[in-house]
């Protein structure tokens, strides 16, 4: 995932780099707060591990090899700022020193691996970790989940990168004046490489390394996870209502969003009236029959085709049509539920444990 | 050139005959982690020659750090800016004039540029010859494919000449930077160019201790070598041993970074980094600053007016 120097234009280099400048402030400054006073010698040996950690190599079937990069375990370690330092610091000494990764496209380099991957990844283990004590197994895993989505969201960052070139940089004949690929190839290279072996490097060190600390050095995870306590019969217990309001604040959302579909260009496949469908590519001369029938057999539409009769406020009529789908197949949830509770009190003989 | 120098023999030959511990006749597990060893040895070797090449006596190493860094950058930039393939020649070769009279190997310094990244961006950027990823005029016919013409066209052609040219020149020029520049003072040149003075002070001791943790990996993975009698292939054995591994490893780097705390504050440090060296531009840094912008305007002025 290391770009080179000649891969990325000047320009998308400079953008990049621009984009790192603040990250990089906010960073030292941040990553102070979370290793305290001892920050330059810790922030160092975080680096120092980064780099090794991109040092071991697995082999691809391909021919060539792919490595974690670790981001996401020093940002479970030490706090996402800090690995933003690390990373980044571990990358300007390998374009330095090594010639691994390009000194202009340090600012891409450093935005995928040492800024994406480890907020992407540490994202996903916060919320995977809720409520969970420091030693609980799933603190392992779910380091190692974000572990493997920092990992593939940073390969995805740098396949668009990659692939936006040949569109935004050619002359005028066509030549691709760097990399020359476009996204529909980056992005399947990208993620066939990510999601499988380095994902998989990316996964298993994630999990192995956390997983050792909870057993045999937990104070070194404290470092990063101040008032969470050892284990888990020290949990408070927890009632339901946070679920709820985060359930709703989704649906909501969705419901805000749900006018986006009209932009989308084309119809969705198999959704369309058979008045729509191309026969001759199913070698069909005319609408079956039985189709013809049974389609628009129901004509009581409160809302045809999601919107309002007169064809008018297309997007008020989606928020409309979402609201009043959500409520009724919630009032159907809600009607199913308080049948089956309803039957189950009937029946005391029946044993109803807490669901 | 190098067998003349002082870094010693046993540090210059690859480790390929590595003495194989256990009674493992076919060793195809521990492949992967002998070329890690492999590459840790081919780290410390790299950082040994490079500032063994920087003490030497050239035209660049007797240049400020901060003019270097600005040049290069300068020369790198135009590099990226630059649309045809001679005027990318042309400073290639300016690369290999600037190496030379820098008491750089030539034969060496082209083989540890062109090993390993542009070859292997020749290798990936190959298909793009092809007209189904570059589509334009076909100079080389290859068949057809589907009622399509498909074959070698001059624009993935051109475009691949380009990308490994650009990647050979840019490369050449930061592996000219770092060889020439010893590392404290690239560090004070990043500091002096308005780097973040924390990230300043991390770079130079996680360079520092890179070796270190190189060292105390090398050991781990000895130890453990040393303590495999079988060669079966243990695929879940492995994943343990490496969580294992990478965990105490992480241990020792924290117990590592408390003593050099102490230590440093034993010595008086209050978060403030302060260098030894004060070093101050004269009149060929300025020249050379000079040349560096004013060929990389020419170079760029140089390629638009031939235009493409």
């Amino acid at each position: 995932m290391h770009i080179p120097d000649g891969y990325l234009s000047p320009a998308t280099c400079a953008v990049a780099g621009a984009a790192m400048v603040p990250v990089i402030g906010i960073a030292c400054s941040r990553a102070k707060k979370v290793v305290k006073d001892r920050h330059a010698p810790l922030l160092a040996l975080g680096a120092a591990y980064s780099f090794l950690v991109m040092m071991f190599n697995v082999p691809i079937p391909g021919g060539t090899t792919a490595h974690a990069v670790g981001a996401v375990l020093i940002a479970v370690l030490l706090g996402p700022w800090a690995a933003v330092v690390c990373v980044s610091v571990a990358l300007v000494i390998q374009a330095l020193f090594f010639g691994d990764g390009g000194v202009l496209a340090l600012g891409a380099n450093t935005f995928n691996m040492a800024f994406v991957m480890p907020f992407a990844g540490y994202g996903v283990y916060r919320l995977l970790t809720r409520n969970t004590s420091l030693a609980s197994r799933r603190r392992a895993l779910a380091a190692g989940i974000g572990g493997y989505v920092g990992l593939n969201v940073a390969a995805f960052c740098a396949a668009t990168e990659l692939g936006l070139q040949p569109v935004l940089f050619h002359t005028a004949n066509g030549t691709p004046l760097y990399a020359p690929f476009h996204l529909a190839q980056t992005i399947p290279a990208m993620a066939l490489a990510h999601l499988t072996a380095a994902g998989a490097a990316e996964f298993i060190l994630t999990v192995g390394i956390v997983a050792y600390l909870q057993r045999a050095n937990l104070p070194l995870l404290r470092i990063n996870h101040a008032g969470i306590v050892d284990t888990d019969a020290e949990l408070a217990p927890q009632s339901g209502r946070p679920a709820l309001r985060w359930a709703l604040i989704g649906i909501a959302t969705m419901i805000v969003l749900s006018p986006l579909g009209l932009l989308a260009p084309g119809g969705a496949y198999g959704e369309d009236a058979p008045g729509g469908l191309d026969l001759h590519t199913y070698g069909l001369s005319a609408i079956p029959s039985g189709l013809q029938h049974y389609n628009g057999f129901w004509k009581h539409k409160l809302l045809g085709d999601y919107g309002f009769s007169s064809g008018r406020h297309a997007n008020l009529g989606y928020v409309v049509s979402a609201i009043a789908g959500a409520m009724a197949v919630g009032a159907v949830i809600f009607l199913f539920i308080a049948g089956v509770r309803l039957i189950a009190r009937r029946r005391p003989n029946v044993q109803t444990g807490s669901v | 050139m190098i067998r003349n120098a002082s870094t010693p023999s046993w540090l210059l030959e690859s480790e390929t005959g590595a003495f194989p511990i256990g009674c493992s006749g076919r060793r195809r597990r521990g492949s992967a982690i002998e070329k890690t060893i492999d590459g840790f040895a081919g780290v410390a070797r790299q950082a040994l020659l490079s500032e063994e090449i920087a003490a030497r006596r050239g035209l660049l190493q007797r240049l400020d750090a901060r003019a270097k860094l600005l040049g290069v950058l300068a020369l790198l930039l135009a590099a990226g800016l630059v649309r045809d393939i001679p005027v990318l020649l042309g400073l290639y070769g300016l690369t290999l004039v600037l190496a030379a009279a820098s008491r750089i190997g030539l034969r060496w310094f082209v083989k540890r540029v062109w090993l390993f990244i542009p070859l292997f961006t020749g290798v990936i950027v190959a298909p793009a010859m092809f007209s189904f990823v570059t589509p334009g005029e076909v100079v080389l016919p290859l068949g057809h494919w589907f009622g399509h013409e498909v074959g070698l066209t001059r624009q993935g052609l051109t475009s691949m000449g380009l990308i490994v040219s650009r990647v050979a020149t840019s490369i050449s020029l930061v592996v000219l930077l770092t060889l020439t520049t010893s590392w404290p003072r690239l560090l004070s040149a990043l500091r002096a160019l308005l780097a973040p003075r924390l990230i300043v002070l991390v770079l130079g001791m996680a360079y520092r201790y890179l070796f270190v943790l190189l060292d105390a990996v090398s050991e781990m993975i000895t130890a453990r070598r040393a303590r495999t009698v079988s060669s079966r292939k243990d695929g879940r054995g492995a994943r343990v041993v490496a969580g294992f591994s990478g965990g105490a490893l992480f241990g020792k780097a924290h117990a590592l970074s408390e003593e050099i705390h102490q230590a440093m504050l034993a010595r008086g440090y209050r978060g403030e980094a302060r260098l030894l060296e004060r070093s101050s531009l004269c009149i060929a840094d300025g020249v050379w600053l000079a040349a560096c912008l004013s060929l990389a305007l020419l170079t760029i002025g140089g390629d638009r007016a031939l235009g493409l």
